[in-house]
Protein backbone atom coordinates (compact mmCIF):
# COMPACT_ATOMS: atom_id res chain seq x y z
CA UNK A 1 0.00 0.00 0.00
CA UNK A 2 1.12 3.63 0.71
CA UNK A 3 1.69 5.39 -2.67
CA UNK A 4 1.78 9.36 -3.28
CA UNK A 5 -1.45 10.90 -2.88
CA UNK A 6 -2.43 10.51 -6.73
CA UNK A 7 -2.74 7.29 -5.57
CA UNK A 8 -4.69 6.93 -2.34
CA UNK A 9 -8.14 9.30 -3.55
CA UNK A 10 -10.21 8.39 -6.36
CA UNK A 11 -12.36 10.63 -6.96
CA UNK A 12 -16.31 10.08 -7.42
CA UNK A 13 -18.19 12.03 -10.20
CA UNK A 14 -20.01 14.94 -9.67
CA UNK A 15 -23.12 13.63 -7.16
CA UNK A 16 -26.62 14.72 -7.96
CA UNK A 17 -28.56 16.30 -5.16
CA UNK A 18 -29.00 13.78 -2.64
CA UNK A 19 -32.14 13.64 -0.95
CA UNK A 20 -32.24 14.51 2.86
CA UNK A 21 -34.95 13.38 4.99
CA UNK A 22 -36.14 13.25 8.36
CA UNK A 23 -35.86 9.09 10.04
CA UNK A 24 -38.13 9.23 12.69
CA UNK A 25 -37.56 12.43 15.15
CA UNK A 26 -33.97 11.27 15.62
CA UNK A 27 -32.66 10.63 12.47
CA UNK A 28 -31.55 12.44 9.50
CA UNK A 29 -31.22 10.47 6.19
CA UNK A 30 -29.06 11.27 3.58
CA UNK A 31 -30.06 9.60 -0.07
CA UNK A 32 -27.69 9.66 -2.90
CA UNK A 33 -30.50 7.55 -4.80
CA UNK A 34 -33.54 5.33 -4.87
CA UNK A 35 -31.92 2.44 -6.16
CA UNK A 36 -28.51 0.53 -6.12
CA UNK A 37 -25.93 1.61 -8.56
CA UNK A 38 -21.94 1.88 -8.60
CA UNK A 39 -21.93 5.64 -8.63
CA UNK A 40 -24.58 6.19 -5.69
CA UNK A 41 -22.35 3.51 -3.49
CA UNK A 42 -19.32 5.63 -4.06
CA UNK A 43 -20.80 8.83 -3.49
CA UNK A 44 -22.35 7.20 0.25
CA UNK A 45 -19.16 5.49 0.84
CA UNK A 46 -17.20 9.01 0.22
CA UNK A 47 -19.55 10.73 2.36
CA UNK A 48 -19.40 8.51 5.60
CA UNK A 49 -16.07 8.71 5.56
CA UNK A 50 -15.78 12.21 5.49
CA UNK A 51 -18.46 12.14 8.06
CA UNK A 52 -16.63 10.14 10.25
CA UNK A 53 -13.26 12.24 10.11
CA UNK A 54 -15.78 14.95 12.37
CA UNK A 55 -18.97 13.98 12.85
CA UNK A 56 -21.12 17.31 12.95
CA UNK A 57 -22.31 18.88 16.29
CA UNK A 58 -25.56 16.75 17.80
CA UNK A 59 -24.56 13.25 15.52
CA UNK A 60 -24.51 10.74 18.12
CA UNK A 61 -23.99 7.96 15.15
CA UNK A 62 -23.56 7.27 11.40
CA UNK A 63 -24.89 4.27 9.95
CA UNK A 64 -24.06 3.88 5.89
CA UNK A 65 -25.89 1.73 4.33
CA UNK A 66 -26.55 0.96 0.31
CA UNK A 67 -27.12 4.23 -1.29
CA UNK A 68 -27.80 6.18 1.88
CA UNK A 69 -26.18 7.52 5.23
CA UNK A 70 -28.67 7.85 8.52
CA UNK A 71 -27.35 10.48 11.03
CA UNK A 72 -28.68 10.01 13.85
CA UNK A 73 -28.83 12.95 16.29
CA UNK A 74 -30.24 14.17 19.44
CA UNK A 75 -32.32 16.83 18.69
CA UNK A 76 -31.92 19.14 21.95
CA UNK A 77 -28.04 19.60 20.61
CA UNK A 78 -29.14 20.29 16.84
CA UNK A 79 -31.88 21.28 15.12
CA UNK A 80 -32.84 19.19 11.94
CA UNK A 81 -32.52 22.36 9.62
CA UNK A 82 -29.27 22.87 11.10
CA UNK A 83 -27.82 19.47 10.40
CA UNK A 84 -29.54 19.11 7.35
CA UNK A 85 -27.90 22.71 6.33
CA UNK A 86 -24.86 21.63 7.46
CA UNK A 87 -25.19 18.49 5.61
CA UNK A 88 -26.21 20.23 2.36
CA UNK A 89 -22.45 22.22 2.50
CA UNK A 90 -20.80 19.16 2.83
CA UNK A 91 -22.00 17.03 0.09
CA UNK A 92 -22.85 20.24 -2.08
CA UNK A 93 -18.57 20.42 -2.91
CA UNK A 94 -19.34 17.30 -5.57
CA UNK A 95 -16.09 16.19 -6.75
CA UNK A 96 -14.64 16.82 -3.62
CA UNK A 97 -15.95 14.29 -2.40
CA UNK A 98 -13.09 11.53 -2.41
CA UNK A 99 -13.10 7.59 -1.35
CA UNK A 100 -10.16 6.11 0.32
CA UNK A 101 -8.04 3.92 -1.06
CA UNK A 102 -9.41 1.04 0.11
CA UNK A 103 -8.50 -1.29 2.75
CA UNK A 104 -7.87 -5.15 1.07
CA UNK A 105 -8.16 -8.64 2.49
CA UNK A 106 -8.12 -11.97 1.14
CA UNK A 107 -10.68 -14.24 1.62
CA UNK A 108 -10.67 -18.12 1.56
CA UNK A 109 -13.47 -19.85 0.28
CA UNK A 110 -14.32 -23.45 0.55
CA UNK A 111 -16.72 -23.42 -2.46
CA UNK A 112 -19.65 -25.88 -2.77
CA UNK A 113 -20.04 -29.01 -0.77
CA UNK A 114 -21.69 -29.19 2.28
CA UNK A 115 -20.93 -25.37 2.97
CA UNK A 116 -21.91 -24.69 -0.74
CA UNK A 117 -25.40 -26.84 -1.64
CA UNK A 118 -26.01 -24.10 -4.14
CA UNK A 119 -23.20 -24.09 -6.22
CA UNK A 120 -23.67 -26.23 -8.99
CA UNK A 121 -27.58 -25.49 -9.31
CA UNK A 122 -26.17 -21.36 -9.76
CA UNK A 123 -23.70 -22.17 -12.14
CA UNK A 124 -25.67 -24.70 -14.27
CA UNK A 125 -28.46 -22.10 -14.06
CA UNK A 126 -25.80 -19.05 -15.46
CA UNK A 127 -25.25 -22.07 -18.04
CA UNK A 128 -21.68 -22.28 -16.75
CA UNK A 129 -19.16 -25.22 -14.57
CA UNK A 130 -19.03 -24.81 -11.07
CA UNK A 131 -15.13 -24.30 -11.64
CA UNK A 132 -15.83 -21.59 -13.92
CA UNK A 133 -18.62 -19.93 -11.61
CA UNK A 134 -15.64 -19.73 -9.00
CA UNK A 135 -13.05 -18.67 -11.50
CA UNK A 136 -15.39 -16.36 -12.47
CA UNK A 137 -16.46 -15.23 -9.10
CA UNK A 138 -13.27 -14.96 -7.90
CA UNK A 139 -11.75 -12.85 -10.78
CA UNK A 140 -11.31 -9.72 -9.55
CA UNK A 141 -11.94 -8.16 -5.88
CA UNK A 142 -14.93 -6.93 -4.89
CA UNK A 143 -15.96 -3.55 -2.74
CA UNK A 144 -17.86 -4.10 0.53
CA UNK A 145 -21.12 -2.02 -0.54
CA UNK A 146 -22.59 -2.02 3.23
CA UNK A 147 -22.38 -3.65 6.60
CA UNK A 148 -25.04 -3.23 9.13
CA UNK A 149 -27.88 -5.77 7.88
CA UNK A 150 -26.88 -8.63 10.87
CA UNK A 151 -23.83 -8.33 12.91
CA UNK A 152 -20.95 -8.72 10.91
CA UNK A 153 -22.64 -9.35 7.99
CA UNK A 154 -21.27 -7.44 4.53
CA UNK A 155 -22.90 -6.66 1.02
CA UNK A 156 -20.13 -6.95 -1.56
CA UNK A 157 -20.52 -5.72 -5.25
CA UNK A 158 -20.72 -5.78 -8.18
CA UNK A 159 -20.60 -8.69 -10.13
CA UNK A 160 -20.26 -8.38 -14.16
CA UNK A 161 -24.23 -9.10 -15.84
CA UNK A 162 -23.58 -11.99 -16.79
CA UNK A 163 -23.03 -13.82 -13.02
CA UNK A 164 -26.52 -11.98 -12.23
CA UNK A 165 -29.12 -14.45 -10.40
CA UNK A 166 -32.40 -14.09 -8.70
CA UNK A 167 -32.64 -14.63 -4.88
CA UNK A 168 -33.72 -18.16 -4.37
CA UNK A 169 -38.09 -18.88 -4.18
CA UNK A 170 -37.61 -19.86 -0.59
CA UNK A 171 -35.84 -18.85 2.25
CA UNK A 172 -33.40 -21.17 4.12
CA UNK A 173 -34.23 -20.96 8.16
CA UNK A 174 -30.69 -20.33 9.02
CA UNK A 175 -27.06 -20.65 7.47
CA UNK A 176 -23.91 -20.51 9.91
CA UNK A 177 -21.61 -17.42 10.57
CA UNK A 178 -18.86 -17.69 7.57
CA UNK A 179 -21.24 -18.61 5.05
CA UNK A 180 -20.58 -17.28 1.23
CA UNK A 181 -24.29 -15.55 -0.08
CA UNK A 182 -24.49 -14.97 -3.75
CA UNK A 183 -27.74 -12.89 -5.69
CA UNK A 184 -28.60 -10.29 -7.42
CA UNK A 185 -25.14 -9.20 -8.87
CA UNK A 186 -23.42 -9.49 -5.18
CA UNK A 187 -21.73 -12.17 -2.73
CA UNK A 188 -22.23 -11.40 0.59
CA UNK A 189 -20.51 -12.93 3.53
CA UNK A 190 -22.77 -13.90 6.76
CA UNK A 191 -20.72 -12.63 10.13
CA UNK A 192 -23.56 -14.85 12.79
CA UNK A 193 -26.39 -17.68 12.02
CA UNK A 194 -29.15 -16.04 9.77
CA UNK A 195 -32.47 -17.03 7.58
CA UNK A 196 -31.06 -15.89 3.66
CA UNK A 197 -33.13 -16.50 0.38
CA UNK A 198 -29.77 -16.01 -1.05
CA UNK A 199 -27.72 -19.04 -2.47
CA UNK A 200 -25.16 -20.24 -0.39
CA UNK A 201 -22.00 -21.19 -2.42
CA UNK A 202 -19.46 -21.62 0.19
CA UNK A 203 -18.16 -21.37 3.42
CA UNK A 204 -15.14 -19.37 4.89
CA UNK A 205 -13.29 -19.64 8.13
CA UNK A 206 -13.04 -15.75 8.11
CA UNK A 207 -15.52 -14.37 10.89
CA UNK A 208 -16.43 -10.91 10.52
CA UNK A 209 -18.01 -10.53 13.91
CA UNK A 210 -16.47 -10.53 17.66
CA UNK A 211 -18.67 -8.89 20.27
CA UNK A 212 -16.02 -9.31 22.98
CA UNK A 213 -14.23 -6.24 21.06
CA UNK A 214 -14.50 -2.49 21.41
CA UNK A 215 -14.90 -2.61 17.17
CA UNK A 216 -16.55 -5.80 16.96
CA UNK A 217 -16.43 -5.78 13.18
CA UNK A 218 -13.27 -5.63 11.01
CA UNK A 219 -14.74 -4.99 7.48
CA UNK A 220 -15.70 -1.33 6.62
CA UNK A 221 -17.95 -0.19 3.27
CA UNK A 222 -15.01 0.26 0.79
CA UNK A 223 -12.56 -2.11 1.88
CA UNK A 224 -11.78 -4.54 -1.18
CA UNK A 225 -12.17 -8.28 -1.10
CA UNK A 226 -10.10 -10.57 -3.29
CA UNK A 227 -11.80 -14.16 -3.01
CA UNK A 228 -9.53 -16.82 -3.09
CA UNK A 229 -10.87 -20.77 -3.62
CA UNK A 230 -9.45 -23.59 -1.45
CA UNK A 231 -9.17 -26.56 -2.96
CA UNK B 1 -23.51 -11.98 47.97
CA UNK B 2 -27.04 -10.77 47.22
CA UNK B 3 -28.37 -12.22 44.67
CA UNK B 4 -32.29 -12.76 43.05
CA UNK B 5 -33.65 -15.91 41.57
CA UNK B 6 -36.53 -15.98 39.01
CA UNK B 7 -39.28 -18.74 40.45
CA UNK B 8 -41.30 -17.37 37.39
CA UNK B 9 -41.13 -15.81 34.33
CA UNK B 10 -43.22 -14.49 31.40
CA UNK B 11 -41.85 -15.23 28.15
CA UNK B 12 -39.42 -13.07 26.66
CA UNK B 13 -38.49 -11.53 30.19
CA UNK B 14 -34.81 -10.14 29.41
CA UNK B 15 -32.66 -7.61 31.29
CA UNK B 16 -32.38 -4.22 29.46
CA UNK B 17 -30.34 -1.27 30.51
CA UNK B 18 -30.84 2.47 28.62
CA UNK B 19 -29.54 0.16 25.43
CA UNK B 20 -26.35 -0.45 23.48
CA UNK B 21 -26.22 2.69 21.23
CA UNK B 22 -23.47 3.22 18.39
CA UNK B 23 -23.26 -0.02 17.20
CA UNK B 24 -26.04 0.01 13.89
CA UNK B 25 -23.16 -0.23 11.20
CA UNK B 26 -21.90 -3.58 12.78
CA UNK B 27 -25.45 -4.62 12.55
CA UNK B 28 -26.05 -4.26 16.06
CA UNK B 29 -29.26 -2.43 17.03
CA UNK B 30 -29.67 -0.21 20.01
CA UNK B 31 -32.17 -2.66 22.32
CA UNK B 32 -32.91 -0.89 25.66
CA UNK B 33 -36.62 -1.21 27.28
CA UNK B 34 -39.14 -1.59 25.35
CA UNK B 35 -41.36 1.76 27.36
CA UNK B 36 -38.30 3.83 28.57
CA UNK B 37 -40.58 6.12 30.19
CA UNK B 38 -41.47 3.39 32.52
CA UNK B 39 -37.84 2.09 33.13
CA UNK B 40 -36.72 5.71 33.95
CA UNK B 41 -39.99 6.37 36.09
CA UNK B 42 -38.72 3.04 38.07
CA UNK B 43 -35.34 4.24 38.53
CA UNK B 44 -36.96 7.60 40.40
CA UNK B 45 -39.18 6.37 42.44
CA UNK B 46 -35.99 4.60 44.02
CA UNK B 47 -33.20 7.01 43.79
CA UNK B 48 -30.06 5.32 42.72
CA UNK B 49 -30.97 2.63 40.76
CA UNK B 50 -28.57 0.84 39.21
CA UNK B 51 -28.71 0.82 35.33
CA UNK B 52 -30.12 -2.88 34.82
CA UNK B 53 -33.96 -3.22 34.83
CA UNK B 54 -35.84 -6.58 34.63
CA UNK B 55 -38.25 -6.13 31.68
CA UNK B 56 -41.02 -8.86 32.23
CA UNK B 57 -43.98 -9.50 30.44
CA UNK B 58 -47.60 -9.57 30.46
CA UNK B 59 -47.77 -12.89 32.84
CA UNK B 60 -45.37 -11.01 35.15
CA UNK B 61 -42.35 -12.22 37.18
CA UNK B 62 -42.11 -14.16 40.71
CA UNK B 63 -38.59 -13.42 42.46
CA UNK B 64 -37.01 -14.32 45.43
CA UNK B 65 -34.01 -12.45 47.68
CA UNK B 66 -31.32 -14.56 48.24
CA UNK B 67 -27.82 -13.71 50.98
CA UNK B 68 -29.13 -9.92 51.84
CA UNK B 69 -31.19 -7.08 51.33
CA UNK B 70 -32.02 -4.56 49.00
CA UNK B 71 -34.76 -1.41 47.91
CA UNK B 72 -36.26 -2.66 44.53
CA UNK B 73 -38.49 -0.48 42.31
CA UNK B 74 -41.34 -1.44 39.84
CA UNK B 75 -43.59 0.64 37.23
CA UNK B 76 -44.77 -0.35 33.65
CA UNK B 77 -48.13 -0.58 32.38
CA UNK B 78 -50.56 -1.79 35.53
CA UNK B 79 -49.68 -4.91 37.42
CA UNK B 80 -50.90 -7.09 40.39
CA UNK B 81 -47.80 -6.99 42.96
CA UNK B 82 -47.35 -8.87 46.18
CA UNK B 83 -44.55 -8.94 48.66
CA UNK B 84 -44.12 -11.68 51.17
CA UNK B 85 -47.90 -12.23 50.56
CA UNK B 86 -49.02 -8.61 51.10
CA UNK B 87 -50.83 -6.72 48.14
CA UNK B 88 -49.19 -3.50 47.51
CA UNK B 89 -49.69 -0.42 45.10
CA UNK B 90 -48.38 -0.42 41.88
CA UNK B 91 -46.15 1.47 41.08
CA UNK B 92 -44.31 0.32 44.31
CA UNK B 93 -40.47 0.90 45.90
CA UNK B 94 -39.90 -2.36 47.84
CA UNK B 95 -37.42 -2.71 50.59
CA UNK B 96 -36.50 -6.56 50.09
CA UNK B 97 -34.62 -8.66 52.88
CA UNK B 98 -33.06 -12.18 52.59
CA UNK B 99 -35.62 -14.75 51.78
CA UNK B 100 -38.80 -12.17 50.72
CA UNK B 101 -40.49 -13.19 47.85
CA UNK B 102 -42.45 -10.61 45.40
CA UNK B 103 -45.22 -12.06 42.88
CA UNK B 104 -45.57 -9.72 39.91
CA UNK B 105 -49.42 -11.01 38.38
CA UNK B 106 -50.57 -10.13 35.53
CA UNK B 107 -53.16 -7.15 35.85
CA UNK B 108 -55.38 -4.36 33.92
CA UNK B 109 -53.26 -2.92 31.72
CA UNK B 110 -49.73 -2.97 29.69
CA UNK B 111 -47.27 -5.49 28.03
CA UNK B 112 -44.16 -4.19 29.53
CA UNK B 113 -43.23 -3.92 33.58
CA UNK B 114 -39.90 -3.03 35.29
CA UNK B 115 -37.79 -4.01 38.08
CA UNK B 116 -34.53 -1.88 39.28
CA UNK B 117 -32.65 -2.39 42.29
CA UNK B 118 -30.42 -0.15 44.00
CA UNK B 119 -27.59 -2.53 42.76
CA UNK B 120 -26.23 -3.15 39.56
CA UNK B 121 -26.86 -6.49 37.83
CA UNK B 122 -23.66 -8.51 37.65
CA UNK B 123 -24.13 -9.99 34.18
CA UNK B 124 -21.12 -8.64 31.63
CA UNK B 125 -21.00 -5.49 29.67
CA UNK B 126 -20.96 -6.14 26.17
CA UNK B 127 -20.72 -3.61 23.63
CA UNK B 128 -20.66 -0.85 26.99
CA UNK B 129 -24.27 -2.47 27.55
CA UNK B 130 -26.23 -4.93 29.83
CA UNK B 131 -28.91 -5.37 27.40
CA UNK B 132 -30.29 -8.51 25.81
CA UNK B 133 -30.65 -8.69 22.19
CA UNK B 134 -32.64 -11.86 21.80
CA UNK B 135 -32.11 -11.62 17.97
CA UNK B 136 -28.63 -11.30 17.91
CA UNK B 137 -28.36 -13.24 21.17
CA UNK B 138 -26.08 -10.69 22.62
CA UNK B 139 -26.00 -9.30 26.31
CA UNK B 140 -27.66 -9.57 29.20
CA UNK B 141 -27.43 -13.10 30.62
CA UNK B 142 -25.84 -15.49 28.01
CA UNK B 143 -28.14 -13.41 25.46
CA UNK B 144 -31.38 -14.97 26.40
CA UNK B 145 -34.63 -14.65 27.81
CA UNK B 146 -34.28 -15.15 31.73
CA UNK B 147 -36.50 -18.21 32.48
CA UNK B 148 -37.08 -20.00 36.31
CA UNK B 149 -34.23 -21.04 38.26
CA UNK B 150 -31.83 -18.09 36.97
CA UNK B 151 -30.02 -16.38 39.81
CA UNK B 152 -28.96 -12.89 39.08
CA UNK B 153 -25.76 -11.95 41.16
CA UNK B 154 -26.28 -8.10 42.11
CA UNK B 155 -22.63 -6.02 42.48
CA UNK B 156 -22.20 -2.59 43.80
CA UNK B 157 -24.69 -0.76 45.42
CA UNK B 158 -25.66 2.02 43.45
CA UNK B 159 -24.83 5.67 44.52
CA UNK B 160 -28.20 6.81 46.53
CA UNK B 161 -29.67 9.84 44.99
CA UNK B 162 -33.26 11.42 45.60
CA UNK B 163 -35.96 9.23 45.63
CA UNK B 164 -40.05 10.18 44.44
CA UNK B 165 -42.74 8.53 45.64
CA UNK B 166 -44.06 5.89 43.42
CA UNK B 167 -47.40 7.51 41.76
CA UNK B 168 -49.43 6.29 38.69
CA UNK B 169 -48.90 8.03 35.39
CA UNK B 170 -52.26 7.62 33.60
CA UNK B 171 -52.13 7.39 29.57
CA UNK B 172 -55.03 8.54 27.83
CA UNK B 173 -56.21 6.40 24.43
CA UNK B 174 -55.19 9.06 22.06
CA UNK B 175 -53.64 8.52 18.68
CA UNK B 176 -50.33 7.68 18.09
CA UNK B 177 -48.33 10.48 16.23
CA UNK B 178 -45.63 10.18 13.75
CA UNK B 179 -43.76 11.48 11.21
CA UNK B 180 -44.14 10.46 7.45
CA UNK B 181 -41.56 8.20 6.50
CA UNK B 182 -39.42 8.13 3.81
CA UNK B 183 -41.51 6.05 1.14
CA UNK B 184 -44.72 7.98 1.90
CA UNK B 185 -44.76 9.02 -1.35
CA UNK B 186 -44.98 5.74 -3.01
CA UNK B 187 -48.04 5.08 -1.37
CA UNK B 188 -50.21 7.66 -3.06
CA UNK B 189 -52.81 10.04 -1.70
CA UNK B 190 -55.83 7.92 -1.34
CA UNK B 191 -53.76 5.40 0.69
CA UNK B 192 -51.96 7.63 3.01
CA UNK B 193 -55.48 9.32 3.66
CA UNK B 194 -56.67 6.60 4.71
CA UNK B 195 -54.03 5.43 6.87
CA UNK B 196 -54.28 8.55 9.14
CA UNK B 197 -58.73 8.43 8.89
CA UNK B 198 -58.79 4.23 9.58
CA UNK B 199 -58.19 2.69 12.57
CA UNK B 200 -56.01 -0.51 12.91
CA UNK B 201 -55.91 -3.77 15.89
CA UNK B 202 -52.90 -4.54 17.71
CA UNK B 203 -52.34 -8.43 16.74
CA UNK B 204 -51.17 -11.21 18.69
CA UNK B 205 -47.86 -10.73 17.13
CA UNK B 206 -46.16 -8.44 19.01
CA UNK B 207 -42.97 -8.72 20.59
CA UNK B 208 -39.05 -6.41 21.11
CA UNK B 209 -38.77 -6.88 17.40
CA UNK B 210 -41.86 -5.31 16.58
CA UNK B 211 -45.73 -5.11 17.13
CA UNK B 212 -47.76 -6.48 14.05
CA UNK B 213 -51.08 -4.73 13.10
CA UNK B 214 -54.08 -5.96 11.74
CA UNK B 215 -55.37 -4.03 9.05
CA UNK B 216 -59.05 -4.71 9.10
CA UNK B 217 -60.38 -2.02 6.75
CA UNK B 218 -58.04 -3.23 4.54
CA UNK B 219 -55.81 0.22 3.80
CA UNK B 220 -53.25 -1.65 2.24
CA UNK B 221 -54.95 -4.40 0.56
CA UNK B 222 -53.96 -3.80 -3.11
CA UNK B 223 -50.73 -1.69 -2.20
CA UNK B 224 -48.32 -2.58 -5.16
CA UNK B 225 -45.27 -4.77 -3.89
CA UNK B 226 -42.22 -2.58 -4.33
CA UNK B 227 -38.59 -4.09 -5.20
CA UNK B 228 -37.09 -1.17 -2.58
CA UNK B 229 -33.23 -1.02 -2.53
CA UNK B 230 -32.65 -1.73 1.52
CA UNK B 231 -32.08 1.16 3.78
CA UNK B 232 -31.89 2.17 7.75
CA UNK B 233 -34.34 1.38 9.81
CA UNK B 234 -35.24 2.54 13.39
CA UNK B 235 -37.32 2.13 16.15
CA UNK B 236 -40.89 3.20 15.50
CA UNK B 237 -40.84 3.01 11.84
CA UNK B 238 -44.16 1.78 9.95
CA UNK B 239 -43.50 -1.09 7.59
CA UNK B 240 -45.96 -2.65 5.11
CA UNK B 241 -45.22 -6.29 4.43
CA UNK B 242 -45.96 -7.59 0.75
CA UNK B 243 -49.40 -8.90 1.75
CA UNK B 244 -50.47 -5.67 3.52
CA UNK B 245 -49.31 -5.97 6.82
CA UNK B 246 -48.44 -3.15 8.56
CA UNK B 247 -45.81 -4.01 11.15
CA UNK B 248 -44.47 -1.32 13.71
CA UNK B 249 -40.82 -1.55 14.66
CA UNK B 250 -38.99 -1.99 18.33
CA UNK B 251 -36.32 -1.87 20.10
CA UNK B 252 -34.82 -5.01 18.99
CA UNK B 253 -35.59 -4.38 14.74
CA UNK B 254 -33.44 -5.17 12.62
CA UNK B 255 -31.12 -2.41 11.39
CA UNK B 256 -32.07 -2.26 7.44
CA UNK B 257 -34.73 -2.98 5.63
CA UNK B 258 -36.52 -3.02 2.20
CA UNK B 259 -40.13 -2.96 2.97
CA UNK B 260 -41.85 0.29 2.58
CA UNK B 261 -42.42 2.27 5.50
CA UNK B 262 -45.32 5.10 5.00
CA UNK B 263 -44.26 6.89 8.60
CA UNK B 264 -42.27 6.14 11.78
CA UNK B 265 -43.95 6.84 15.26
CA UNK B 266 -42.64 9.44 17.60
CA UNK B 267 -40.13 8.81 20.45
CA UNK B 268 -42.71 10.60 22.65
CA UNK B 269 -45.53 7.87 21.88
CA UNK B 270 -43.76 4.76 21.26
CA UNK B 271 -44.02 3.94 25.29
CA UNK B 272 -47.32 4.45 24.73
CA UNK B 273 -47.74 1.94 21.80
CA UNK B 274 -45.68 -0.84 22.93
CA UNK B 275 -47.89 -0.69 25.88
CA UNK B 276 -51.08 -1.80 23.71
CA UNK B 277 -52.42 -5.24 24.18
CA UNK B 278 -53.24 -7.30 21.79
CA UNK B 279 -57.44 -6.56 20.59
CA UNK B 280 -56.62 -2.69 21.90
CA UNK B 281 -57.25 0.14 18.85
CA UNK B 282 -54.87 1.88 17.37
CA UNK B 283 -55.16 4.75 14.87
CA UNK B 284 -52.60 7.19 13.52
CA UNK B 285 -51.88 11.06 13.53
CA UNK B 286 -49.42 12.98 11.28
CA UNK B 287 -47.46 15.55 13.10
CA UNK B 288 -44.64 17.82 11.86
CA UNK B 289 -40.87 16.89 12.92
CA UNK B 290 -40.55 20.58 15.52
CA UNK B 291 -43.99 19.11 16.94
CA UNK B 292 -41.99 15.91 17.85
CA UNK B 293 -39.27 17.89 18.82
CA UNK B 294 -41.22 20.05 21.38
CA UNK B 295 -42.90 16.58 22.57
CA UNK B 296 -39.63 14.88 23.15
CA UNK B 297 -38.04 17.71 25.02
CA UNK B 298 -41.01 17.75 27.55
CA UNK B 299 -40.97 14.25 28.03
CA UNK B 300 -37.08 14.50 29.39
CA UNK B 301 -37.87 16.93 31.91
Amino acid sequence: MGGSMAHRFAETPPLPNPLIVPLGDQGLLVRFATTLSDEANLATIAFAQQLQERLPEGVTEIDPNLVSVLLKYDPRKVEFERLAGEVRLLVGSGPKLKVRAPRRHRIAVRFGGEGGPDLEEVAAALRLTPESLVAAHNARPLRVLTTGFAPGFVYCGFHPDELVVPRRTTVRASVAAGTLLFAAGQSAITGTAIPTGWHVIGRTEFRNFHPEKDSPTTLREGDELTFEALP
Amino acid sequence: MTAIRITRASPLTTLQDAGRFGYLRHGISASGPMDRAAYNRAGTWLGGAGSTAIEFTRTGIGLAVEGGSLAASCDGGSFSLHHNGKAMNWPARLTLQDGDVVEIAPGADGNYGYIRFDHEVDVPLLLGSRSTNLVAGLGGLEGRALRKGDRLELGAQSKRAMSQHPRAVGTEPLPIRFIWGLHADLFGEDVRQSFVVGSFVVSQRIDRMGARLEDRTGVFAGSPILSLVSDAVVPGDIQILGDGTPIVLMRDHQPTGGYPRIGTVIEADLDRMVQLRPGAEVSFEPIRLSKAHALLTAGAQ
